[in-house]
């Protein structure tokens, strides 16, 4: 799920305009194949992670520079994330507290996660996951009072080229799971039952996760209209601000924004647990002074792009240009090249 | 191994000790409750000098012997600015409180700078502005919005609370359009439709109301009635009560309203009720070739008063009475509702938003009138249908009269 929950309304409404909502879950669903396809590749290589593989399928070379290459995206994909903590932040609720402050405290956080190890990391996500379903959930529940009438019609009036074109933009969001999957399936366990149980959570994550980002564009629309909902950066925040509960309790976007914050160190974390799966896989670089200078990078990063606009831009072109493309190739080909080799093999 | 782990422990020992250094001494930016001024209305008027505007913001100040601690007193400022922030800048170097835009409830505009456009240049600020909610209000003033925040109401409220009460009790009477920011940005991503908001005048004695004053000249009530409808940027023009009313028909944003027959000419009975419920849906269909849109306003009404009856009814006079009552509501609602649409063809702006019922219910016949839509409005055929129910009578079935003889006809 990581942090797509705030930016996903603007995109899909942004090409699919009001039927944009509807691209959500086919968007997510072209992740299930993805992710049966790397636990298939688990189950012939158990205990390696997808560079490993690369490298057993491709060759050392080629292997070597389809790892660099993804080194690259995740490094990049993660400061850059780091960065839009910041951005959120001093945007919405903390104007006048620097950016380094945002950066420092999330980078830390994210070396105090990385060092407790992938399965603290695992638990802290279980226990957050609920949580941002929750608060989810409670926005959009109580956004209800302020839908204007009749947003959602009409429905399919530009045909069905809208769906098409708002998956392609929710289709990036699962590719960079893929990119932690690939890593993070060397810890995965490999027995037969193991397997099946993590195939059917494939289905139940995605669809849930499909759902609820869904949910979260459709009441953005209904509240705001399309023009509204892409002119807003974080339209989900600016709902917030518009809850009220029997004129006691209003504007609760810090609460919204504080379990943002857990997902995003969730999402930030993965990339950097991937960063150092890459360098360990590739280089043989592994131990404390690399995870900093992976933080150092990071930081470089987040530094590199203060500038709110150009930093959103930048997230959008790597999820869209690298990451998708990246992805969308490098898992695919690598399935069909182990399957066609083992079936030589035999 | 060991000698990596200890030393990743100390540097994280160390990060964390410096981070606590950095995150616990305070925040950035840090305001104590008792430094801030919450802003509770910004007026905005045609500045003197070119390119500029005249804000007036009211800000509330604690009572110091407030005996519950609730109470405020007025801080009102005007200054002429060329941007909301330059505003801002000067309210700062007076106050001594820093400005807190969180509590916003009203932004009003005055007439003649509504009139001269700069409309949504001067509400960027309050859409972008992180501390301000959406769900503020956005009034018209006849004549300044600068006279609305100065008045001393003798209701003893600040005025624009006195107008946000009024704005959140209007369900009960349902006579003038809501409108927050958030729906008028909506509003204005449709396009085809024009923004109208409702609009608040100030009250003198013997202007609709009479009261006991002590300056004389000087208003101490507010009222909300009729709206004004925007083309663009610009203020078209004003709708008159019963125009208003038509139009929150048709909006389907009827909660409750007191209604009469008073006007009706055709019968000497006459009645006044309550709306209970109301809706209204519309269609557009194909009318000898041409679409047409349809509304249908389904209403249920409870009587309260009757005029002119002037004797006791029996239980079939009873029954008849009452679906009179329901004919005579009809044709009043009707009329309500044909004097606004009578006004948008005038204007030629879409503020009822046919256009976009038109493209909710076929966007495909939507796509070929769209472009030339404005001069469509003049004579785009609608239907009207009002169903009247009238639930009950109130607690009697005829009105008090005479035994007879005096008074009696």
């Amino acid at each position: 799920m990581g942090t797509t929950f705030l930016p996903v309304a603007s995109i899909v409404t942004g090409v699919g305009g009001r039927d944009g909502w509807m691209s959500v879950l086919p968007g997510f669903a072209v992740g299930i194949p993805y992710c049966l396809m790397i636990l298939s590749l688990s189950e012939q290589y158990p205990r390696k992670n997808l560079l490993q593989i690369s490298a057993a399928v491709f060759g050392k070379w080629i292997g070597n520079f389809i790892g660099l290459i993804y080194i690259l995206i995740v490094a990049y994909l993660g400061g850059l994330l780091l960065g839009q903590v910041g951005d959120i932040y001093q945007a919405s609720i903390m104007p006048l507290t620097p950016l380094w402050v945002f950066f420092l405290g999330g980078i830390f956080l994210v070396l105090f996660l990385i060092k407790s190890g992938i399965e603290v990391f695992a638990r802290f996500s279980e226990v957050v996951f609920p949580l941002i379903v929750f608060a989810l959930l409670l926005n959009v529940g109580l956004s209800i009072p302020r839908i204007e009438q009749g947003e959602l019609l009409p429905i399919l009036s530009e045909g069905f080229k809208p769906l098409f074109l708002g998956a392609i933009k929710v289709i990036p969001f699962v590719m960079t799971y893929m990119l932690f999957l690939a890593g993070v399936i060397a810890f995965l366990p490999t027995g037969k039952q193991e397997l099946s149980q993590l195939k059917k959570g494939v289905w139940r994550i995605i669809f849930l996760v499909g759902i609820l980002d869904a949910l979260v564009v459709l009441i953005q629309l209904l509240v705001f209209g399309p023009a509204e909902t892409i002119r807003l950066v974080y339209g989900l925040l600016v709902l917030g601000k518009l809850v009220e509960v029997s004129r006691t309790v209003a504007g609760v976007e810090s609460l919204f924004l504080g379990v943002w914050l857990s997902a995003a160190i969730i999402k930030i974390g993965s990339l950097f647990f991937s960063v150092i799966w890459g360098l360990e896989s590739v280089f043989g670089l592994k131990g404390v002074k690399w995870r900093h200078a992976i933080a150092v990078v990071f930081l470089g990063i987040s530094f590199r792009f203060i500038r709110g606009p150009a930093l959103i831009t930048e997230i959008g072109l790597v999820d869209e240009y690298l990451t998708m493309p990246f992805v969308a190739l490098w898992i695919p080909i690598l399935w069909g090249v182990s399957r066609w080799k083992r079936g030589a093999g035999n | 191994m060991k000698t990596d782990r200890r030393k990743e422990h100390k540097f994280i020992l160390r990060l964390s000790i410096i981070a606590c250094l950095l995150f616990l001494t305070g925040c950035w930016g840090k305001r104590e409750v008792e430094d801030l001024a919450p802003l509770l209305g910004i007026g905005f008027d045609q500045g003197e000098k070119p390119g500029t505007f005249l804000v007036t913001e009211q800000f509330a100040r604690p009572k110091k012997d407030s005996s519950s601690g609730a109470e405020i007193e007025d801080r009102t400022f005007s200054v002429e600015a060329s941007s909301s922030r330059e505003a801002f800048e000067k309210f700062s170097k007076v106050a001594y409180r820093t400005p807190f835009m969180g509590s916003l409830k009203v932004i009003i505009i005055g007439e003649d700078f509504a009139k001269s456009g700069d409309f949504n240049n001067v509400l960027d600020f309050a859409q972008r502005y992180a501390e301000f909610r959406r769900s503020m209000y956005i009034v018209l003033a006849k004549g300044k919005a600068l006279d609305l925040l100065n008045l001393k109401l003798r209701s003893g409220l600040l005025p624009a609370m006195a107008i946000k009460s009024n704005i959140e009790g209007g369900d009960e009477i349902s006579v003038f359009p809501t409108v927050r920011l958030g729906h008028y940005l909506t509003i204005l991503g449709e396009k085809s439709t024009a923004p109208i908001f409702p609009v608040v005048e100030s009250v003198k004695t013997g202007e609709g109301v009479e009261y006991k004053t002590d300056v004389k000249d000087e208003a101490g009530e507010i009222r909300i009635q009729g709206a004004g409808v925007m083309r663009g940027d610009y203020l078209a023009d004003f709708l008159t009560d019963e125009e208003s009313k038509g139009y929150m028909w048709l909006e389907n944003d009827v909660v409750h309203r007191l209604i009469n027959t008073v006007d009706l000419e055709e019968n000497s009975i006459k009645f006044g009720g309550q709306v209970i419920e109301s809706s209204t849906k519309y269609k557009v269909k194909a009318n000898n070739d041409k679409m047409e849109l349809q509304y249908k306003i389904k209403t249920s009404i409870a009587i309260d008063e009757i005029m002119g009856l002037k004797k006791q009814l029996s239980g079939p006079e009873w029954v008849e009475l009452v679906k009179q009552a329901e004919k005579d509501f009809a044709k009043v609602i009707e009329k309500e509702c044909n004097s606004s649409i009578k006004k948008e063809r005038e204007l030629g702006l879409d503020f009822l938003g046919i256009g976009r019922h038109i493209e909710q219910k076929n966007s495909k016949y939507w796509k070929t009138i769209r472009d030339q839509w404005e001069a469509e409005i003049a004579d785009f055929p609608i239907s009207l249908e009002v169903l009247v129910t009238i639930h009950h009578s109130g607690m009697s079935s005829s009105s008090a009269t005479n035994s007879g003889g005096e008074g009696q006809e």
